[in-house]
């Protein structure tokens, strides 16, 4: 991408015999909103270190606005970071904190105070400057960490899994906080996390990271759709695994051979090709179910559970047909109880086919 | 019942305590002798000894030089033994813990043998007894117990925060001045303190590598070598005076905030 803001091409980094990031390359957008996703020794971390400067590469190279910013320390990049543990300074006030960023750019004083009151204002901490950060809340620790980045009007900012420490009703909230604040600002975020429901809801571009390499990367939308690899389907939401051998094409389409009997699926593959079929839980329905798409057929079904969700019925069943735990999400208005016997399908263009090594 | 089964550990705690402190409460009472002699009958209470203490030109002389080689020693080893660990605790060189052994090696040996190898070293450099061979000395014992006290607030967490202070554009000097030290100012007051405590009663090496002019201690030394005098007891006694202050100072400046924090 010739106009990518920030830009890694080839970037890995080893440790001894460990490579914690292979070659990895990607380009990212001005202004959007890149959440790094994976489980914890994915890597995501490491890259998110080397575009700041914490890390050094083993290898390739990191491009900000086209400018080589490999061999530069993290002061001298236009990145700055919002850190796991906060990192605040314990011995400042919050405005101390804030505009550190500020007097080490040598902003006289009046100008100084001006940006850190606006920086306070975007994270809602008006009026917070002559406090000292031990007076605060976690909620606004984390707050005084975001001003603190945002504060220096930095190209890039960098946020390294800044919600983990929080409960549940404060990380949604900051996650919209976050989008609002991104939107508003137009910086380059990214930010890391292995949460997935949190990638979704914040990501202009999800990259999915696994064994320092990256899975899948594209909008949320597409990545939960239409997952590119395995790993990218089972870690991005649920998925049911059925697997399966392309038998022949039926014109565009191939057939594949399944347990639950041949499958004619939208999707690549050459006859011969092992490969392995990607079901949602909401995707599956009951037969009888009909909304105007064809649809494929999976077998019967035991019902072994199901717990009523709110918005949806969360159940397991166990195929008669293979003996395997099918995971499906029914509209609220299901009627079902356990033991109950359904035939379960799917419309065929919901289904990715992937190829099994994959 | 239950109280008369604790009598036996309250008697040890009782016997345990007056074994240490006896000895101390009893050169305390005996500076305050209105006599010539330290020792039982206590026959009223008096300052005339401490009239002669603040008089003595020996022990004066003495307390001074005592004040400039706690001062200077205490402060050269908290200087070094943060700039140690610093460097050893963000370089992480690979030889980081043979450095740190070396570093608190000085701890396991005796003072005198500190003292003996010093003297015979300086000997042969042709250096001089003085003051400030003491003070080297002492910078030897107490540089250990700075590195050790500074070194332990220096774990991953500090790291982060240093690293943050880099990201927002602080050179690696001011990342040290204006967020490592003001982090660390208890422990460096601690170590302070305490290298200040150790070096400001110690003997041995101040008597192996001083002629002249002397430290208190060995002022003091000299003076029993004449027989026991109420005026050695509160000599004795302001030397422990100021030890209790400083431990004190540490217990309230460092101890309790580290507690609250």
């Amino acid at each position: 991408m010739a106009d990518a803001h920030v830009e890694l091409s080839g970037l890995g980094r080893s440790y001894g015999e460990t490579v914690a990031v292979a070659a990895i390359d990607l380009a990212i957008a001005r202004g959007e909103f890149v959440v790094l996703l994976g489980p914890s020794g994915s890597g995501k971390t490491t890259v998110l270190g080397m575009v700041g400067g914490f890390v050094r590469p083993s290898r390739g190279r990191v491009l900000i606005d086209g400018a080589d910013v490999t061999e530069l320390s993290p002061a001298q990049r236009p990145t700055t970071t919002v850190f796991q543990d906060y990192a605040l300074f314990p011995h400042m006030s919050v405005a101390g904190n804030v505009g550190f960023g500020l007097a080490m750019r040598k902003v006289p004083r009046p100008e100084r105070e001006r940006r850190v009151a606006e920086a306070l204002d975007l994270v809602n901490l008006t009026g917070f400057g002559r406090r000292g950060v031990h007076e605060l809340s976690g909620g606004q620790r984390q707050r005084v960490a975001l001003a603190r980045a945002i504060a220096v009007a930095p190209s890039v900012l960098l946020l390294d899994e800044p919600l983990g420490a929080l409960d549940l009703a404060l990380r949604r909230q900051m996650q919209d906080e976050l989008v609002a604040l991104q939107k508003r600002l137009g910086t380059t975020f990214i930010h890391v996390t292995h949460d997935q429901e949190e990638a979704m809801s914040i990501a202009d571009t999800v990259v999915v990271l696994n064994h320092g390499r990256i899975e899948d990367s594209g909008p949320p939308r597409r990545v939960y759709a239409r997952p590119r690899t395995l790993f990218s389907a089972t870690f991005m939401g649920e998925s049911n695994l059925i697997e399966g051998t392309v038998e022949a094409r039926e014109g565009a389409l191939p057939r594949i051979a399944t347990a639950l009997g041949p499958l004619v699926v939208p999707g690549a593959g050459e006859p011969g090709d092992a490969v392995v079929l990607v079901v949602r839980p909401e995707h599956i329905a009951p037969e009888g179910h009909d909304d105007g798409r064809p649809r494929l057929a999976l077998g019967h079904a035991r019902i072994a559970s199901a717990v009523f969700q709110g918005n949806y019925v969360r159940a397991t069943a166990i195929s008669l047909v293979d003996g395997r735990s099918v995971r499906l999400n029914l509209p609220p208005a299901a009627r079902i109880a356990p033991d109950d016997e359904l035939a379960l399908t799917a419309a065929a263009e919901d289904v990715v086919v992937l190829p099994r090594g994959a | 019942m239950r109280r008369l089964r604790a009598l036996p550990s309250i008697a040890i705690l009782a016997a345990g305590y007056g074994f240490i402190f006896l000895p101390v409460v009893v050169l305390v009472l005996f500076s305050f002798q209105d006599g010539r002699l330290p020792v039982p009958p206590f026959k009223g209470f008096s300052l005339d000894w401490y009239e002669h203490v603040f008089a003595n030109r020996r022990l004066m002389d003495g307390l001074g030089h005592s004040l400039a080689v706690a001062l200077g020693s205490s402060a050269a080893a908290t200087v070094l033994g943060f700039l140690a660990a610093w460097g050893l605790a963000r370089a992480r060189p690979r030889w980081a813990g043979a450095a740190q052994y070396v570093l608190m090696a000085p701890m396991t040996v005796s003072y005198l043998i500190i003292g003996m190898g010093l003297l015979i070293t300086f000997n042969a450099l042709g250096i001089p007894k003085s003051l400030v061979a003491v003070g080297a000395g002492h910078l030897v014992i107490n540089l250990p117990l700075a590195f050790a006290i500074c070194y332990a607030q220096l774990g991953e967490h500090q790291a982060t925060v240093e690293q943050a202070a880099r990201d927002l554009g602080a050179s690696e000097a001011q990342a040290l001045l204006l967020i490592t030290v003001p982090m660390l100012w208890p422990a460096l007051i601690a170590s302070f303190c305490l290298a200040f405590t150790l070096s400001w009663d110690e003997f041995v090496i101040a008597f192996l590598l001083t002629r002249f002019d002397v430290t208190l201690p060995v002022a003091i030394w000299s003076m029993l070598r004449s027989g026991l005098n109420p005026e050695t007891n509160a000599a004795g006694t302001l030397v422990f005076a100021v030890s209790i202050v400083l431990v004190l100072a540490v217990e309230t400046l460092v101890l309790r905030r580290a507690r609250r924090g």
